[in-house]
């Protein structure tokens, strides 16, 4: 029970993103809030072949509300809802004259939104499973900017099943938990579908007031969608992108309801997709 | 109050860094001067208008003074405008020349004086693909006058990535930009011969150096190819 109450911790704590939910659904009448900020700016991408190219330099800035509700002890509702994003792309200027080659735009709209379900499979005992089906809404402009390649979103409706798995435990006398996942997104308009997979670790420091978080997780393309002249997207909503993507988190906990949070991520490898390191904090609140 | 105004530093995060910038690429090319002529003999007592197209170093076209010359003034004359001359039986090259602040940059084009003016037939133009990334691209290129049109051509040889979103071909005097350039349109083949067809009016055959292939949503540069002089 105590180890269970670990990972309920764990959950409730956690800077959550969709995929960092982990196998632990909310108890009943409980939820987890979060407002965070993410953001990449990228001036380089990593190529089919692997490798990293330049790109003219780009941005997405997502202000987002993660949310999750426990409706019984066995059913969760979460959603990830990107309330403001903006992609910006700089102009070219020539170093020959100073003249600007292309202008830079930007675009600003709301997000793909995820709303989804988790189902608790097994709830009580060393390892709690549970599934999740997510629905992603292409509310985001797809097409934005003068020539249509700026995106807040994919422009695709795509249905995602995923299984977690977690377990809590103990690191000398600190509380500690380990998840993993992997899921199956199928995704339409001509998008190749995806497995996605990850694995994560968390302590916690500091009588329970900061959590030290460490993820490893990808997304693989089956690369049974339309070739890519079709689709005009990039940065982290082209077709076919892959990564594999190490992000640290520390999440603090100010009072027993609030706290802040702040992690980034870095690819160590990639396909089609930027290159350089994304960032994000948020403020969390905790119902309980 | 104070989570209130943390939600609202955040948002203020996105507006504020989320400002478009300036990216600096280096996009100087030699100056070039290219004598556009449809002939090859030049008869004697005829006359022939001769144009060059002079491109900057930024490879824009830019309207300039042409110094014109004629090897031989007793077999060819040419005047100021590069309207030429058939005086005599021979053979004979007209010199166009640019005079810039630190250098001159010329073109020079043979013909024959004969009896008659013969017109040369078009000349297709030639040349072969480069990548200038880590992106796959190959392959040789005509470009060939077809009635009012011009047709691009790749040959069995054409390879490209067919992963990049949005990948267009361009005419071009630069190839490090796409500023000034004639585009073609979207890559519609990744492998293999096939054409595209440029309309009548669009561009001629002698206007560009280059073939540029760029991929528009990622605004880079994916390779090139020079056509041959």
């Amino acid at each position: 029970m105590q180890r269970f109450i670990i990972l309920l911790f764990c959950l409730l704590v956690l800077n959550i993103q969709w995929a960092e939910a982990g196998g632990w659904p909310q108890p009943k009448g409980n939820g987890y809030f979060k407002l965070y900020q993410w953001w990449v700016v990228a001036d380089q991408h990593f190529t089919d072949a692997g490798r990293i190219d330049p790109n003219v330099t780009s941005g997405i800035f997502n202000t987002s509300l993660y949310a999750e509700y426990g409706f019984t002890d066995r059913i969760t509702a979460v959603a990830n809802i990107p309330l403001f994003s903006r992609a910006y792309f700089n102009n070219t200027i020539s170093g020959t004259t100073g003249a600007t080659l292309i202008p830079g735009e930007s675009i600003n709209s709301i997000g793909d939104i995820d709303l989804g379900i988790k189902y608790g499979l097994i709830t009580k005992g060393p390892v709690a499973i549970s599934a999740t089906v997510l629905f992603g809404l292409p509310l985001g402009n797809e097409r934005g900017g003068s020539e249509g390649n700026l995106q807040t979103g994919d422009g695709e409706f795509n249905q995602m099943l995923q299984l977690d798995a977690g377990t809590g435990f103990k690191i000398g006398k600190l509380p500690a938990y380990a998840n993993a996942y992997a899921g199956i997104n199928n995704r339409t308009e001509g998008f190749s579908d995806e497995f996605r997979f990850g694995i994560e670790a968390g302590v916690n420091l500091f009588n329970n007031r900061l959590w030290a978080i460490g993820r490893l997780y990808g997304i693989q393309s089956l690369q049974n969608g339309d070739l890519n002249q079709g689709i005009n997207s990039t940065s982290v909503f082209a077709n076919n992108s892959e990564h594999l993507t190490f992000s640290p988190e520390f999440a603090y906990s100010i009072t027993d309801k609030w706290g802040v949070s702040a992690s980034f991520g870095t690819a160590l490898s990639g396909r089609i997709i930027f290159a350089n390191p994304s960032y994000s904090v948020g403020v969390f609140f905790n119902l309980r | 109050m104070r989570m209130f105004n943390l939600s609202a530093l955040l948002l203020c995060i996105g507006l504020l860094s989320g400002c478009i910038g300036d990216d600096i690429i280096m996009d100087t090319v030699e100056e070039n001067l290219r004598i556009s002529a449809s002939i090859d003999t030049l008869g004697v007592g005829d006359t022939y208008q001769f144009e060059a197209i002079y491109t900057n170093n930024v490879g824009q076209e830019e309207s300039t003074n042409i110094d014109w010359s004629s090897s031989d003034e007793n077999l060819l004359r040419i005047d100021a405008q590069g309207l030429a001359t058939g005086i005599a039986q021979g053979s004979v090259s007209v010199t166009a020349n640019v005079n810039l602040a630190d250098k001159t940059v010329t073109d020079v084009f043979d013909l024959h004086i004969a009896d008659n003016t013969v017109v040369a037939a078009p000349q297709n133009r030639n040349g072969a693909l480069r990548t200038t990334s880590s992106y796959v691209l190959q392959g040789n290129f005509v470009l060939r006058p077809d009635g009012d049109d011009l047709v691009l051509s790749f040959d069995d040889s054409y390879r490209a990535s067919s992963s990049l979103p949005g990948l267009y071909l361009y005419l071009t005097n630069n190839p490090q930009t796409t500023s000034g350039a004639y585009e073609i349109g979207k890559a519609t083949s990744f492998s293999g011969s096939h054409t595209y067809t440029i309309p009548g009016g669009d561009a001629t055959l002698e206007q560009y150096t280059h073939v540029l292939f760029f991929c528009k949503p990622f605004n880079v540069k994916v390779g090139d190819g020079a056509f041959e002089e």
